[in-house]
């Protein structure tokens, strides 16, 4: 166990598995509230398109995947705003698109050589040095503006038509909220993949809001059941060789059936 | 004395039907007014309409003499929505954190400072939850609930305080601590209040106008002039008893 904290990617894979789990379960935290945790399944899986996009014309595939993460995000809303489809339904239809167009790239590319499955289900061991110093950047980024306006965002998600009315600035709000929302999607995929990143944003603040506290315990609780689940899960996969992805998920869902259990009696 | 709000011919219309036609009032400072009016006669649309929450067909809204699309001072008057009440009862927040919320909107991303808080303390302690303050805002009653949203609105020192149906689900004794202390911020604090309400002894004993809703609106002073207006408004179907000395009113069918 001590040996592996001399180990230069293990050390990238704790500081970068931290400073992701604190802005996803921020993030998380408002989506539960806004009761559109969905959202982040449908462009996580949209993303993966972006991915095999970004491979196919030979750029950063996380750059095509951010790209295509914002569009998805601001498309399901445009469509849940303007009555086209329901909240579930356009969110469905853009997790199908997206990843239907990754995958019948990949199939045609014949996976263009490289690893699909970290692009599914994450890498946090392969994190490098640069990535970390961009990580470090996008995660402060995201803090600095969910803690400046946390409160606003918290009035919009309590009542949209009031915040309006107290002259809270709702559309310029939500709209940087939702390039946050995408920002941290893309860096939680490179931690635990597109298909566990709904469970890294939800578990926290699902289990955070069983203690039934004031918002900034409820907050600080999310927020440390995350990192608690980042860095046993990626310990306990490095020792055992366990999936780092699933190993994080599943002792998010333990630290959740605990609280469960013990609210129970 | 200064006009807080002027409404000439305003005419809206919902689901293509018209629900205000022809509106014309004024509202001013310091006046205490009920709003009444048959059940989907348009007082809640009239009050969306004035705070330019839907669009209107035709008329002129003007809000401390500047027009509508002109006004820009939102934090002079504050708003408490039907079933306010009814939010998610597990939401995280304590009532102290759900009251200073009041004080945002003039400068988005501006630090609470301890200003802001001895506010929320001093409004607490006017609305009688002081002692609540810390507690989980679904784990009031519906009294205290509705005091909390007032309480937030007073953090924001509006000088329009407007509510709609603001006592429904109180009981016969909160409700008159309820409006006790909305005559308290009218004549001591000068708050000009619109408030939505289907309590006629109410209306007729505490406020000093009545604003009456049914498609048209008709507004006159409390007294044997807004008798008249109410038989107007709620038309022949309705014989209106109005016992002055007792201070109540009733509709009998």
């Amino acid at each position: 166990m001590i040996e592996l904290l001399n180990y230069q990617f293990f050390q990238n894979a704790i500081i970068g598995g931290i400073l992701i789990g604190i802005i996803s379960a921020w993030i998380g935290l408002f989506l539960v509230l806004k009761k559109e945790s969905m959202i982040v399944d449908g462009a996580a899986h949209t993303a993966f398109g972006g991915l095999a996009l970004g491979l196919l014309i030979g750029i950063d595939p996380f750059l095509t995947a951010l790209i295509v993460s914002i569009i998805s995000i601001f498309l399901i809303s445009h469509m849940r705003s303007k009555g086209h489809a329901y909240s579930d339904s356009a969110i469905a239809l853009m997790l199908a698109v997206g990843f239907s167009i990754g995958l019948a790239i990949i199939s045609v590319t014949r996976g263009f050589g490289v690893d699909i499955f970290s692009f599914l289900f994450g890498s946090i061991l392969t994190i490098s040095r640069e990535e970390i110093i961009l990580i470090t950047l996008l995660a402060t980024s995201i803090a600095a503006f969910l803690s400046n306006f946390h409160r606003e965002i918290l009035a919009i998600i309590f009542n949209e038509d009031e915040a309006k009315i107290m002259g809270i600035p709702v559309r310029r709000i939500s709209i940087c909220f939702n390039l946050m929302i995408a920002v941290a999607i893309i860096l939680s995929i490179k931690m635990v993949g597109t298909v566990l990143v709904v469970a890294l944003m939800v578990i926290p603040a699902l289990a955070a809001l069983r203690l039934k506290c004031s918002f900034i315990k409820t907050l600080i609780s999310s927020i440390t059941i995350a990192i608690i689940g980042v860095i046993s899960g990626i310990i306990i996969s490095a020792y055992y060789r366990i999936a780092t992805s699933a190993m994080i998920v599943l002792i998010l869902l333990l630290i959740y059936m605990i609280i469960v259990v013990r609210k129970r009696w | 004395m200064e006009k807080v709000l002027e409404v000439k011919e305003l005419k809206v219309i919902r689901n293509g039907r018209i629900v205000i036609d022809g509106a014309e009032f004024e509202v001013l400072k310091g006046d205490y007014i009920g709003i009444i009016g048959p059940n989907g006669g348009g007082k809640t649309t009239l009050l969306l309409a004035i705070l330019g929450r839907i669009p209107r067909i035709s008329g002129s809204i003007k809000w401390f003499g500047k027009e509508l699309k002109d006004f820009k001072d939102w934090h002079r008057i504050a708003f408490i929505p039907q079933d306010a009440t009814n939010f998610d009862r597990n939401f995280p927040l304590s009532v102290k954190e759900f009251v200073v919320l009041g004080r945002l909107g003039r400068k988005a991303g501006r630090k609470i400072n301890r200003e802001d808080w001895e506010e929320v303390d001093l409004a607490l302690e006017f609305m009688g939850l002081a002692e609540v303050a810390n507690k989980r805002i679904g784990e009031l009653s519906e009294g205290q609930k509705q005091r909390m949203f007032v309480a937030r609105a007073l953090v924001r020192k509006p000088e329009v305080l407007i509510l709609d149906e603001p006592i429904a689900g109180m009981d016969a004794s909160i409700q008159e601590k309820f409006y006790q202390k909305m005559s308290e911020l009218n004549h001591k604090m000068n708050v000009t209040i619109l408030m939505v309400s289907h309590d006629l002894s109410v209306v007729f004993c505490k406020m000093n106008k009545v604003i009456c809703v049914n498609k048209e609106v008709y507004v006159a002073k409390v007294g044997k002039e807004a008798e008249e207006v109410l038989r107007k408004a709620y038309g022949e179907h309705f014989y209106f008893v109005f016992h002055r000395h007792e201070c109540r009113g009733e509709f009998v069918d």
